[in-house]
């Protein structure tokens, strides 16, 4: 028996149709007045009308949030929680954790970025989620592709597992035309694996993600210069470096060490700046966002360009695990300084093992 | 019975006289094969390829001399590739190279920048390309290119022309010119012999050297078989005709469907698509398709060329599915 919690965020999407750019916060309240619909119960009946095993028992969420799209499957269920009329994220978070006391084998989540963020907050890794979209915003690679998609994943669950980033957009910059956004943490999703391997064709990226890592950043501390300042930017590759040379790094912020000592953690633009002064000469190490292959201006929103021009675009190092760059067909950049984007863009070299680079394009 | 449209083979059996061959070649498997049966069908490869027969290398498929080209010359070198790519050895390669830089070639075009390349010549270097490549059927290298590049003197390119007969493009008219290339070839495709696994080197006059005592006794089946089968070349030459024309017909079929296709020069298609696992789907329609994403990029599916009416149950599946899937696709 597969435990299965579910829980939807019967608000997530409503802006769109509205002209908002989301629903968090008071923005849920004008996206009411403008007459916006609810478009989460399609999403979620939609993947649970194409689950075809039969050995699942749903623990649900009550009413909107989960109970009411499922009465008319079969599936054998238990609510868990209890919710109020509206609806907000604690009611999402609270669930969640509840669900974990449930001892579910993997939780499946509807709506977008911004409930995203809240399972992370009450899950993080401890169970794989999978995760159908249904909100504005969906920058998280975290989601699967359409309902139809959450579905095979959850017919085809397997006990192993990746990680994918949750992206948090500064929804009052997103609705001003700006894109704002930092890497919020990350979700364990089931890894879809096909059933045809077989025959003489090996795998160019059989290493485990793990092992990589590993590797990537022993090449990278073996390399790093004396009197350089290194600026650590977020996400588990980079954190790895870190964990090379035993400094206690925030996995999400952006943090630097010289001569192999943490000097500053969790930097903000001015941060860096005061730091990059004092040490005069500096190097970026950043890793690109899975999916999307962002390496600034999305993920990572302390690397200004004002930062990004004192350290110069020849002082980039990245990295990235062989099996996450060859699943990009590019690197992107969009600092929102066009002079800062266009000296970015070029081919660069990655770092993707011990002594194994990857050369691919930045866009 | 599943349609296999997953590994590159040739849909069509050899010829009755090339399978008589490989049996009777069954006859003295207590004996080793002779060096004498090894050398006519060196001389065939080398009339066929119209090249010296010194030049020819013989190998139980061609990885097995990929595999040993990299342990012999990538030691103390760059080795670069390209990703994707069909490549046996590159766990193998991490232990002998001095650094691996793979270029990554990306969609709609695949192609390789030829400056980026160059630029990384400074250092001792192995180069090894297929070309066509393999999933995505393009010639990523020209013969400018590949001259600029065996100008270097301290760099090795080997060219795996798996894909030759389909595509026709080969740099054999540069190995006497150039010591530092060689050329790998196969008799798996084109030849209709995969199960017997003959591959061959053509090698410049420094690979030469260095691979003077390489193993030459292949199975006695295998070297009859291949014999008859250069032979019999009318007929090989038959089906590369049909299979291209086959591509073809399948790539405009599938542009009908409106599905994404790539075109290349081998006897494969690259496609994608939005379905997501498409390959399963047509698996449980008895039809195995060779999915792309999961070491490379999502809805990436590569097709290898059937017999007609195997391309057509594939054709018709893949139809089905599209009409099914596609309302819930966004």
């Amino acid at each position: 028996m597969l435990k299965v919690g579910l829980i939807v965020n019967p608000i997530s999407g409503m802006g769109g149709s509205v002209g908002l750019k989301g629903t968090d916060g008071n923005a849920y309240k004008r996206a009411m007045e403008l007459g916006a619909k609810q478009v989460t119960p399609q999403r979620a009946e939609a993947a649970l009308s194409l689950i075809k095993r039969n050995d699942i028992y749903l623990f649900v969420a009550p009413g909107k949030m989960g109970e009411d799209y499922i009465k008319k499957f079969n599936f054998k269920y238990k609510v868990v929680g209890k919710i109020d009329k509206k609806t907000t994220a604690e009611d999402t978070k609270r669930t969640a954790k509840e669900m974990m006391e449930e001892a579910i084998d993997l939780l499946v989540f509807v709506g977008g970025d911004g409930t995203a963020r809240d399972i992370y907050d009450a899950i993080g890794i401890s169970v794989p989620v999978v995760a159908i979209p249904s909100g504005v915003k969906m920058f998280s690679s975290v989601f699967a592709l359409s309902p139809y998609a959450a579905a095979e994943m959850i017919d085809s669950y397997a006990k192993e597992f990746i990680e994918k980033e949750v992206l948090d957009i500064d929804e009052d910059a997103f609705r001003d035309n700006r894109l704002a956004a930092k890497l919020y943490g990350y979700l364990k999703v089931p890894k879809t694996k096909s059933l045809l391997q077989g025959g003489k064709e090996p795998s160019t990226t059989s290493k485990p993600e793990t092992e990589n890592k590993g590797e990537i950043a022993r090449y990278i501390v073996e390399n790093m210069e004396k009197d350089i300042l290194y600026i650590l930017g977020p996400g588990t590759t980079v954190k790895s470096i870190a964990d090379e040379l035993n400094v206690n790094k925030t996995l999400l912020g952006v943090d630097s060490v010289y001569n192999k000592e943490l000097v500053g953690k969790d930097l903000n633009e001015r941060g860096l700046i005061k730091l990059i002064k004092k040490y005069k000469k500096a190097k970026i190490i950043v890793t690109p966002i899975g999916g999307n292959g962002f390496i600034f201006g999305r993920g990572s929103k302390q690397i200004t360009p004002g930062v990004l021009r004192l350290v110069g675009e020849d002082n980039i190092i990245i990295v990235s695990t062989a099996g996450k760059i060859s699943k990009l067909e590019c690197l992107r950049v969009d600092t929102g300084d066009a002079e800062v984007d266009r000296r970015l863009r070029k081919f660069v070299k990655v770092i993707s093992g011990y002594n194994e680079e990857t050369i691919v394009e930045v866009k | 019975m599943m349609i296999k449209l997953n590994m590159n083979e040739n849909p069509y059996p050899p010829p009755e006289n090339v399978l008589k061959a490989a049996k009777q070649g069954m006859n003295n498997i207590n004996r080793y094969s002779e060096l004498e049966h090894s050398n006519n069908l060196i001389e065939l490869l080398a009339s066929y390829n119209n090249i010296s027969k010194e030049r020819i290398i013989l190998s139980p498929g061609s990885e097995f001399i990929l595999r040993e080209i990299v342990n012999i010359f990538s030691k103390d070198k760059k080795l670069i590739m390209i990703n994707p790519t069909f490549f046996p050895a590159l766990e193998h390669a991490a232990k002998t190279a001095k650094k691996i830089v793979k270029y990554q070639i990306s969609p709609p075009k695949f192609k390789l920048k030829q400056k980026i390349i160059l630029d990384e010549l400074y250092e001792p270097t192995l180069i090894i390309i297929d070309n066509p490549n393999n999933p995505t059927g393009k010639m990523v290298l020209d013969k400018s290119f590949v001259e600029k590049i065996l100008q270097n003197e301290n760099v090795l390119l080997l060219a795996d022309e798996a894909y030759y007969e389909f595509a026709r493009h080969t740099f054999i008219d540069l190995i006497e010119k150039y010591p530092n290339l060689a050329i790998a070839r196969t008799m798996d495709k084109a030849f209709s012999l995969a199960g017997l696994r003959l591959g061959y080197l053509i090698a410049g006059n420094y690979f030469l050297t260095e691979l003077s005592d390489f193993p030459r006794f292949l199975p006695a089946p295998t070297i009859s078989a291949a014999i008859e089968a250069l032979k019999s070349y009318e007929y090989v030459n038959e089906n590369i005709k049909r299979i291209i024309g086959e591509r073809k017909r399948v790539e405009d079929e599938l542009d009908k469907l409106g599905v994404e296709i790539f075109p290349g020069e081998a006897n494969f298609i690259l496609i994608k698509c939005k379905i997501p696992n498409l390959a399963k789907k047509l698996r449980d329609k008895g039809i195995i398709i060779k999915d792309l994403s999961i070491d490379w990029l999502d809805g990436f599916y590569r097709i290898s060329i059937g017999l007609p009416e195997e391309n057509d149950a594939f054709l018709l599946e893949i139809g089905n599915i599209k009409t099914s899937y596609e309302p819930f696709i966004d």
